[in-house]
């Protein structure tokens, strides 16, 4: 029989062989997809960093470097003006109402019977295709006189005035509404899986203590959720930035943009590039949307330094 | 401060027709140290949160003084709670964490701070109080825990297994530590174990509690001098009562070929021909073979002060906790030459014999 | 003999209440708690409602929608056509055959995208490469890009190649754009899978690659089937891409289906139609959802609880 040590330095040599043909194993597997990641995604990124900064109006015509031209343009439209507006007001008040409603419900879910069926019913518009939504708030929203939508017809029905919902001076609010309603259920369940491990018996203590809802939640929820609020404040925050198909379909007549009062970024450079009017302008849709990749940065990284904190130990 | 008292308090669990608790009646004296003790899932902590409020109470009532507090929601009650993981708060700070309930019932901030201040002396974490409890060791975190209670001045403490996560021998430095404190600070105290050492050596009185019903309350010494039944017997002392079968014959009970004399009174309140006789460790006489129940050293136990004798013997013995009968425990002085596999006689010292009715469980009278 | 003592014998059997009493904490009154409750039931009730709605919905007559929103259909059920909405949808607005492109295309992509970021997401969490954190983030990073900024470019270059209008393109635009999340959410779940095994893999010889195969996907198997019905739903509901990539009937997926039957439907009052559409695209997530609530729900939240 070979010496007792013999096996073991076998074992470790192997493992150490072992190890470098995992390593091998980390191009072939890694490579496709971060090719098609950075063919895909990085180098359009860039590309359209680069169209921002000329004046193309696509197949046919040459792109020429035009500078800041396009800067400046954006800031002196109005139609810009209103979008960029929109956007920030979209990922301001739309993430303030859904994180509001969001806390108010951990307060009563937490203690609430039937309470996992209530989250599936709030999650569920957020597999629901945007366009669908935005066409199905168009039909219950409609205003017309003796056919009114269903919010029209349950207003009239308790004696209230009906009210033009898609009119563009209420578009807006009208989207954050929607907004709301439709993405609260997500920011809900994310909360809700932060609340369900924070141990019970601090809840027991602080009733013990006679805590109030209000005080359970300052003093207990809200710093013990801290990290995951500020996940989802980044995750509002990039997918509000791209708010499109619900403005386009809620606020226009659908094939071609909506009045300019309602646009998004996101519209805007659908507008300039593929939108039906007239030629398109691929540098000004570009420089658009480096505006929008720079709002999404700044805002995450503002929420990062705001939400920035010890991490809790147990 | 303020007595405690359960009259026919019933808990039930939903999905379980038998109650977690089932008609408890219990008077706990102003100032005293009553201990809970029972095996896991007898229902303690939920009788403990039944006081506290957060278990609702399904028949019976509690009292706490002179109010009736069974429908009062936690912070009527003037209670504090000790939690077995000592519930801190992990974002606090120790003071804040003392101070808590002080904050939340809106005390003024500088008389907070000097009640922590004094909470924190008094169990010597003045050092600590801007320390997160994360950074703390267990023991230190119980303090943590005890201070928060004490802080309130509340008319009852609860606490609920206290010690269990602590090593072996903090636990019974702790131990001494929470009774001596509860002693200066007379307040009422309902303290939860499932170890009997620590109920017996920190309570006034002890409660015994299984499958939900309350078996026996008393000092210690009436627990472990006159246990009420069989259970309680078995349960407490360390090692257990030897628990010997018997019959009756005559006017006394047979074990093995030894007769153990039963008086009138409670030959009288047998009801059957099977009785139980309880002996401690310490109840034994060892002599020659051939003379009181044989038996066969199985094990040798050698604690210096004193040496347990493990015996085999031919006896058929109750098991309180439904295992297989243990041999028979036998106390002898420390040093002792006894070996493995020597052969002696058992006989019970008289005065140190306890009589059950195999039947009930129950204590026949002396 | 080994008897265990019992005391519970006999005696009058007691009924257990129906319902154990709540702890008093719950019964003191707050006006929050009371508002919050207000606002999580009618909440609910809203969706409830408005799901209730739609599917009535798509077996009414546009004047049934507008003026009876609660009550049942009745019109087309009347005339012996129940299912005259939904025909009309899947016939005349094209949905029959968006629906089967939809299916296909959906499928197509979900399993290529699974098969292309599990290894990638396997490299990055189990191979001990240095650096690997730092590729993490780099491709997480993608998941913040809106597409509207990638458009653009994507667009030329697809013209380019000739696949505009073409649902190759759209295939290969879909499974590149997920990548980012798809693999991000992978690396969680093969970051939590245990060692042992693969250690033990390892000293029995297997090779890396082997092991990768044979033990770790079916380990990662729930965090795979996971990611490939998150993918379907995403590419179902995708609407932006199919606009801009598709411009010709033929080859419209459902969401583009319906984005282009929303103002034709308006201008002629096919309201019903236009219902139905709608029910055809939500339906079969609401079915998928019924099915698979638990796992859609965590594998959604799992990134960010984490
Ligand atoms: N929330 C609950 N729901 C249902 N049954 C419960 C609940 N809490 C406790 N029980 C049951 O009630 C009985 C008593 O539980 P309790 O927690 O009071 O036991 P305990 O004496 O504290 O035990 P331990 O020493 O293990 O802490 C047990 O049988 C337990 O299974
Ligand atoms: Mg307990």
């Amino acid at each position: 029989m070979a010496t007792v040590t013999a096996p073991a330095e076998g074992r470790t040599s192997s493992a150490g062989a072992h190890l470098s043909r995992k390593k091998r194993l980390f191009f072939p597997f890694f490579l496709p997809a971060v090719t098609l990641y950075v063919l895909f995604l990085l180098v359009p990124t860039v590309a359209t960093v680069v169209l921002g900064f000329t004046s193309w109006s696509g197949a046919g015509d040459t792109p020429r470097f035009t500078g800041l031209d396009n800067y400046g343009e954006l800031i002196a439209s109005d139609a810009f003006r209103y979008s960029f507006l929109n956007t920030v007001l979209y990922i301001v008040a739309g993430g303030v109402g859904t994180f509001l409603l969001a806390f108010l419900f951990t307060m009563v879910l937490r203690e609430m019977r039937g309470g996992k069926v209530v989250r599936a019913v709030l999650f569920f518009p957020n597999i629901v295709a945007p366009v669908a939504l935005g066409m199905f708030f168009g039909i219950i929203l409609v205003y017309r006189p003796n056919r009114q939508g269903l919010a029209n017809y349950l207003l009239e029905s308790v004696g209230i005035d009906a009210v033009k919902f898609l009119a563009p001076e209420n578009i807006t609010w009208v989207v954050t509404g929607c907004l709301i309603w439709a993405s609260s259920g997500f920011y809900i369940t994310i909360l809700m899986a932060a609340v369900d491990r924070i141990p019970p018996y601090l809840y027991e203590d602080s009733d013990i203590a006679g805590a109030t809802p209000w005080q359970k939640f300052r003093h207990v929820t809200l710093p013990l959720t801290w990290d995951v609020v500020g996940v989802a404040g980044v995750l509002w925050t990039i997918s509000a930035i791209k708010i499109f198909e619900l403005v386009f379909v809620l606020a226009g007549p659908g094939t071609y943009s909506p009045p300019i009062r309602s646009w998004t970024l996101g519209v805007y450079v659908f507008d300039r590039s593929f939108g039906d009017q007239g030629a398109p302008q691929y540098g000004m849709a570009c420089a658009a949307a480096v505006v929008m990749i720079l709002l999404v940065s700044v805002l995450v990284v503002l929420l990062r330094r705001l939400m920035r904190r010890d991490t809790i130990q147990y | 401060m303020a007595t405690v008292s359960f009259a026919g308090t019933t808990r039930y669990y939903a999905g379980n027709p038998v109650p977690a608790v089932d008609g408890l009646d219990l008077e706990v004296a102003d100032g005293e140290f009553l201990v809970l003790v029972g095996p896991s899932g007898c229902g303690k902590s939920t009788t403990l949160r039944m006081l506290a409020g957060l278990e609702g109470v399904d028949g019976g009532t509690i009292h706490i003084g002179e109010r009736d507090v069974t429908d009062l929601p936690p912070k009527e009650r003037d209670i504090a709670m000790v939690f077995q993981n000592y519930a801190l708060y992990p974002h606090m700070t120790v003071g804040e964490n003392i101070g808590f309930h002080l904050k939340i019932a809106k005390m003024a901030k500088s008389e907070r701070e000097s009640r922590v201040r004094e909470a924190a002396a008094l169990l010597g974490l003045t050092d600590y109080l801007d320390r997160k409890p994360a950074k703390l060791s267990g023991g230190q975190r119980q303090r943590v825990a005890m201070g928060r209670a004490i802080v309130r001045s509340p008319q009852v403490f609860c606490m609920d297994e206290p010690l269990s996560n602590l090593d072996a021998k903090l636990r019974v430095q702790t131990r001494t530590q929470i009774a001596s404190l509860q002693r200066r600070l007379g307040v009422t105290t309902i303290y939860v174990t499932h170890d009997q050492v620590e109920a017996m050596t920190m309570g006034d009185r002890v409660a015994v509690l299984k499958d939900g019903l309350l078996q026996q309350c008393d000092t210690p010494i009436g627990l472990f001098g006159k246990p009420a039944n069989l259970f309680v017997a078995g349960f407490i002392g360390s090692p257990a009562m030897n628990l010997i079968v018997g019959t009756v014959s005559g006017e006394s009970a047979e074990v093995d070929g030894s007769a153990i004399p039963l008086t009138p009174a409670q030959r009288a309140a047998l009801t059957s021909e099977a009785v139980v006789v309880g002996v401690r460790p310490e109840g034994w006489e060892i002599k020659a073979p051939g003379d009181g129940i044989p038996a066969t050293v199985e094990v040798v136990e050698e604690l210096g002060s004193d040496q347990y004798l493990y015996c085999s013997t031919s006896t058929s013995r109750v098991s309180v906790d439904g295992g297989a009968p243990e041999p028979i425990a036998v106390r002898a002085p420390g040093m002792s030459p006894w070996q493995r596999g020597e052969k002696l006689g058992l006989v019970p010292v008289p005065g140190a014999v306890h009589l059950f009715d195999a039947a009930t469980g129950a204590r026949l009278p002396d | 003999m080994t008897s265990t003592v019992d005391e519970r014998l006999g005696g009058p059997v007691r009924k257990p209440p129906r319902k154990p009493k709540p702890a008093p904490t719950a019964r003191g009154f707050s006006p929050l708690r009371a508002l919050g409750m207000a606002v999580v039931w009618l909440f609910t009730a809203l969706n409830v409602l408005v799901l209730y709605w739609l599917v009535m919905a798509a077996f009414k007559s546009p004047i049934e929608i507008f003026t009876k929103p609660f009550a049942l259909p009745s019109y087309w059920i009347e005339r012996g056509q129940a299912f005259r909405n939904l025909a009309y949808a899947w016939n005349n607005a094209g949905f029959g055959r968006a629906f089967v492109i939809t299916v296909v295309l959906v499928a197509v992509s979900s399993v290529a995208i699974v098969l292309l970021a599990a290894p990638a997401a396997y490299a990055l969490t189990r191979l001990g490469v240095r650096g690997a954190n730092g590729l993490t983030n780099f491709v997480a990073i993608g998941m913040g890009i809106p597409f509207q900024t990638v458009v653009i470019p994507l667009f030329i270059g697809m013209a380019e190649l000739d696949l505009t209008n073409n649902l190759f393109g759209l295939f290969l635009i879909y499974v590149a754009l997920s990548l980012p999340f798809t693999v991000f959410l992978l690396t969680g779940f093969f970051r939590s899978l245990p060692d042992e095994l693969e250690e033990a893999a390892a000293i029995d010889g297997a090779s890396p690659a082997r092991t990768f195969f044979t033990i770790m996907l079916p380990l990662a198997r729930g965090g795979l089937i996971t990611a490939l019905i998150l993918n379907a739903i995403g590419l179902w509901n995708e609407t932006l891409l199919s606009i801009v990539f598709l411009n010709e009937n033929a080859n419209f997926t459902l969401a583009r289906a319906l984005f282009a039957f929303n103002s034709a439907a308006s201008y002629q009052s096919e309201y019903g139609g236009l219902v139905a559409g709608v029910a055809i695209v939500v339906l079969p997530m609401l079915v998928l959802y019924v099915l698979l609530a638990r796992r859609i729900i965590t594998g959604l939240t799992l990134g960010a609880g984490k």
